[in-house]
């Protein structure tokens, strides 16, 4: 289309009509005045930055000029989540998120970075440190104790919800089930993601066994961190090598043309777009190949399913009368994409379950974003229309007695803990429910179900 | 599948949708980005001015003949018009928005609305009373012009130049772009009752950068409330009515508009007399502002939620980068994704895009003037020193803003030799061809008329 020439982040800025949809929508200006708003932000502020140098490139790659004074990027711009909500919306296709993303990145070149940021941006190092020992790392960090020094030390929020690791990892666990796992001509390649290797190796388990169940082989390559948490606090240097690693290690796969599939909405939206874009890798060809073949899990299975080549052997997930109302909200990185809600299109194929949509616009969470001491109540506030939608649904279904809210689904994981944070509610990835409705998957116990 | 894949989320798309989703039929909203409603003052302007006309539009159904003979208002005719606002102002009071007439003689006419709807009904026999029906009210615009427009919202109803109250216009010390004084002095020179007056914002809010989004939100809480209600009633001298910027809440504006006017009223004794009787009329009202305009997030907040209630999902940040069409039908669309596109199918499209302004049409520095989705035929100058007239406010407007996409009396788009150029297309609002919905004073109109047309035209072929 006409404005497709204006999507590159450094000039996309001059397709800004100054409507101020961004601002309307932008969920942490709401709530705080730390931030000014993307208007002011990105496409205002960038013209600004670096004038007659709209690329932000040089001899020595992307970000590493040094700024003159007057053309550092205000501190504000940290405040920005990188919900993309302002992309969502923005009519004229201005990549506002990228041009924070790009700022913030200025900073902390200019300024280095802090240790908790640093540390946040490793979670890929912190958990295989911890599933060494899961049941001791996990006395260390969520006693109340070393939360205080936490927070105290490093400004990691004494409340957010950190995750747990999981007593074996996704790997260990296939090395135990090797034997039992699908063996086919059909192939596709799985993307765990960090959280789904230390700390919910059951949604990757999830993923498996559906994906097994439509008698594909699923192939789990060695792979690395996306790189989307360095990228989120300005460490775009770490985030290239990763990024390249993953590129390397998968290029087998990619070039015998399996799909890459992820159950993670964030790392997938990073190997597609957020990587090459940030990162300016769009032309190098193994990323491009990769961004080609990197899919959502449902955008995947909503192709199966508009092919008819779904199993329809799904039953509903609960054994009571009472239909089972699920709040679902669809992620900020899952919206990025720009691929619709796959998982309402397969969900609403589970009998018996009454599908509820989540109109907000963020959880407030947004990756590292809510962890920090001084952006943890930002957060909670961005996050209080989700919660509220999720405590509405359950109000109404007091009334009409259909039953209570036990559950809710969202994709991405860190949402997930927030959303369970918010509400009290436990959250599930759709796949786990998915793969609950096929008999695969015990949805309480959070396991495969006996005999998977 | 798909009965109906509307592309575009303006007024047009989004009410087009209400109507098929009405109608029986399966449908679903793509757009690029959200809506341009965020943009519009948050009435219904439905034809304020024709070509080289000096005066503004009194009556808008007496005026239609005097537009041009494509102009899709004459497409549509009176009655399907009137019917069309009728159905928007049923929607609209469902979503707790009411629209109502900006009559002058509002009082003597029987409640407009209803009687427009039964007279609808009666079938073309039955001549609709275009003397009552069309005429137009005139708003305080936030120039202190007048400003014609057809249905205005409630918080907008006191703000008509019908009405021989003196006004004070209370603007936010602090506050950029509402200008009381510019309004107040404008309204003066038309020798009406004028004056302006300035509320300490400060008293409610340490910030010093206020968009009208943020003082609605601020206002949406009713300590803040309380206060600003008392500040008002410092500023209003009795008899008076208060114009203010349009920043009264996102949530229940209503409710604060009510106890704004009680707060005044208590304090007048004129209106305060038990049986001071036909004093129904609010003493307060909201003037637009620049964007982000709450009354526009207002309108577009009652279109999703009744979008919401009949099933229909609108999805936002998908822009059509290809489609495929033979044998006179369009099969698919696909939406840029962030890798593969995304393909859409449906049995009917209908193209709501809006016009330069809203991405429907692109228009290039060389002059090449483009259709963006379907690359249709369109009627706007390819010469760009054709496009605009040597002067600025030329009477008879400029033509690259009355370019568009020609359509037939189905609203589908018409190629060169005024055949339809698929059986399976419409296209409604700001992108169709023979209206200037700036300069007309007919953007609302337009879209809410042209969407409802063509909506039917689909769910009467399916």
């Amino acid at each position: 289309m006409q404005t497709a020439p204006m999507h590159s982040v450094g000039t996309s800025l001059n397709a800004c009509i100054k409507c101020n949809i961004c601002t309307s929508y932008c969920p942490v200006s709401e709530v705080t005045d730390s931030f000014p708003g993307p208007k002011y932000a990105a496409p205002q502020s960038e013209r600004f930055r670096d004038f007659g140098h709209p690329h932000y490139e040089d001899a020595y790659g992307p970000i590493s000029r040094p700024l003159a004074v007057g053309q550092m990027p205000d501190a504000s711009v940290d405040y920005c989540s990188g919900c993309r909500v302002c992309n969502e919306v923005c009519p004229t296709g201005v990549r506002i998120a990228e041009i924070n993303a790009r700022a913030r990145a200025r900073i902390v070149a200019a300024h280095g970075l802090s240790l908790r940021n640093r540390l946040l941006g490793r979670n890929e190092l912190l958990g295989r440190v911890g599933s060494i020992a899961p049941a001791i790392a996990n006395f260390i960090l969520h006693n109340p104790v070393s939360r205080k020094l936490a927070a105290a030390l490093f400004g990691v929020a004494e409340k957010a919800p950190l995750p747990r690791w999981h007593h074996e990892t996704l790997n260990r666990w296939l090395a135990r089930t090797r034997a039992q796992r699908l063996r086919s001509e059909r192939k596709v390649v799985y993307f765990h993601g960090c959280a789904t290797q230390y700390y919910e190796p059951y949604v990757g388990m999830a993923a498996i066994l559906v994906l097994e169940h439509l008698g594909y082989e699923v192939v789990v390559p060695p792979q690395n961190c996306c790189g989307l948490p360095m990228l989120s606090n300005g460490e775009f240097g770490a985030a290239e090598d990763h990024h390249r690693r993953n590129v390397d290690r998968l290029a087998e796969y990619v070039d015998a043309g399996y799909p890459v599939i992820g159950t993670s909405t964030s790392c997938t939206l990073t190997l597609k777009e957020e990587a090459p874009e940030l990162l300016d890798l769009e032309r190098d060809p193994g990323t491009r190949a990769l961004k080609l073949a990197t899919w959502d899990i449902f955008e995947w299975l909503r192709e199966r399913l508009d092919q008819g080549q779904l199993p329809s052997d799904l039953r509903p997930v609960n054994q009571t009368d009472q239909p089972f109302i699920l709040p679902y909200h669809a992620p900020c990185q899952l919206r990025a994409h720009r691929i619709g809600k796959p998982a309402l299109d397969l969900l609403a194929q589970i009998p018996g379950l009454d599908l509820r949509e989540s109109h907000a616009r963020c959880c407030g969470i947004a990756g590292t974003y809510g962890y920090k001491t001084e952006k943890y109540q930002i957060a909670m506030d961005v996050g209080a229309e989700l919660f509220d939608y999720v405590a509405a649904q359950a109000d109404e279904s007091d009334l009409s007695s259909n039953g209570s809210v036990s559950l809710t689904a969202c994709d991405s994981e860190t949402c997930r803990w927030q959303l369970e944070h918010g509400t009290g509610l436990p959250s599930r990835h759709p796949i786990e429910l998915l793969a609950a409705a096929y008999g695969l998957y015990d949805l309480q116990a959070r396991r495969p179900a006996a005999g998977n | 599948m798909l009965d109906l894949l509307v592309i575009g989320a303006g007024l047009t798309g989004l009410f087009a949708a209400y109507t098929a989703a009405r109608a029986g039929l399966r449908v679903r909203v793509i757009a690029h980005g959200a809506g341009a409603t965020h943009w519009h003052a948050g009435t219904i302007d439905l034809l304020g001015y024709v070509q080289n006309g000096e005066e503004a539009v009194a009556n808008w159904a007496q005026a239609l003949p005097e537009l041009p003979p494509a102009h899709p208002y004459r497409l549509l005719g009176v009655e399907t018009i009137a019917t069309a606002l009728g159905e928007f102002q049923r929607l609209t009071a469902a979503a707790g928005l009411p629209y109502e007439r900006l009559d002058p003689d509002k009082d003597i006419l029987a409640s407009s609305a209803s009687e427009k709807r039964t007279s609808q009904k009666e079938g073309p026999g039955q001549q609709v009373d275009q003397v009552k029906l069309g005429r137009n009210g005139q708003l305080i615009s936030p120039v202190g012009a007048a400003r014609p427009v057809y249905l205005a919202p409630t918080a907008q109803q006191a703000g008509t130049l019908h009405d021989d109250r003196p006004v004070a216009i209370a603007g936010l010390a602090g506050m950029p772009d509402f200008y009381p004084e510019l309004i107040a002095e404008n309204l003066q020179k038309q020798g009406r009752p004028a004056r302006s007056a300035s509320l300490p914002l400060r008293q409610l809010t340490d910030r010093r950068d206020h968009s009208p989004l943020q003082l609605a939100r601020l206002l949406d809480q009713p300590a803040a409330q309380a206060q600003f209600a008392e500040m008002v009633v410092d500023v209003t001298a009795a008899g008076e009515r208060v114009g203010l910027p349009a920043v009264l809440g996102l949530n229940a504006h209503l409710r604060f508009l009510t106890k704004l006017h009680e707060a005044i009223a208590s304090r007048d004794p004129r209106t305060s007399q038990p049986d001071g009787g036909r004093e129904a009329r609010l003493a307060v009202f909201e003037i637009p502002t620049l964007p982000p305009s709450v009354p526009g997030l207002r309108l577009d907040a009652a279109l999703r939620t009744q979008l919401q209630r009949l099933g229909v999902r609108v999805e936002i940040g998908m822009e059509v980068c290809a489609f495929h069409a033979s044998g006179g039908r369009i099969h698919w669309v696909e939406t840029e994704t962030g890798s593969r596109p995304l393909r859409h199918t449906a049995r009917n499209y209908l193209l709501a895009t809006g016009g330069i302004l809203g991405g429907g049409i692109w228009a290039d520095r060389r002059g090449r003037v483009k259709e963006t989705v379907f690359d249709l035929p369109l009627t706007a100058p390819q010469t760009r020193s054709q496009w605009l007239r040597p002067l600025f406010l030329d009477r008879r407007g400029h033509p690259i803003f009355q370019g568009g996409v020609p359509v037939d009396n189905f609203l589908r788009p018409l190629d060169q030799a005024g055949a339809p150029v698929y059986d399976n297309l419409w296209a409604a609002g700001a992108i169709l061809a023979h209206t200037d919905p700036i300069r007309e004073r007919s953007r609302e109109g337009i879209a809410i008329t042209t969407g409802y047309a063509a909506a039917n035209a689909v769910a009467s072929g399916q």
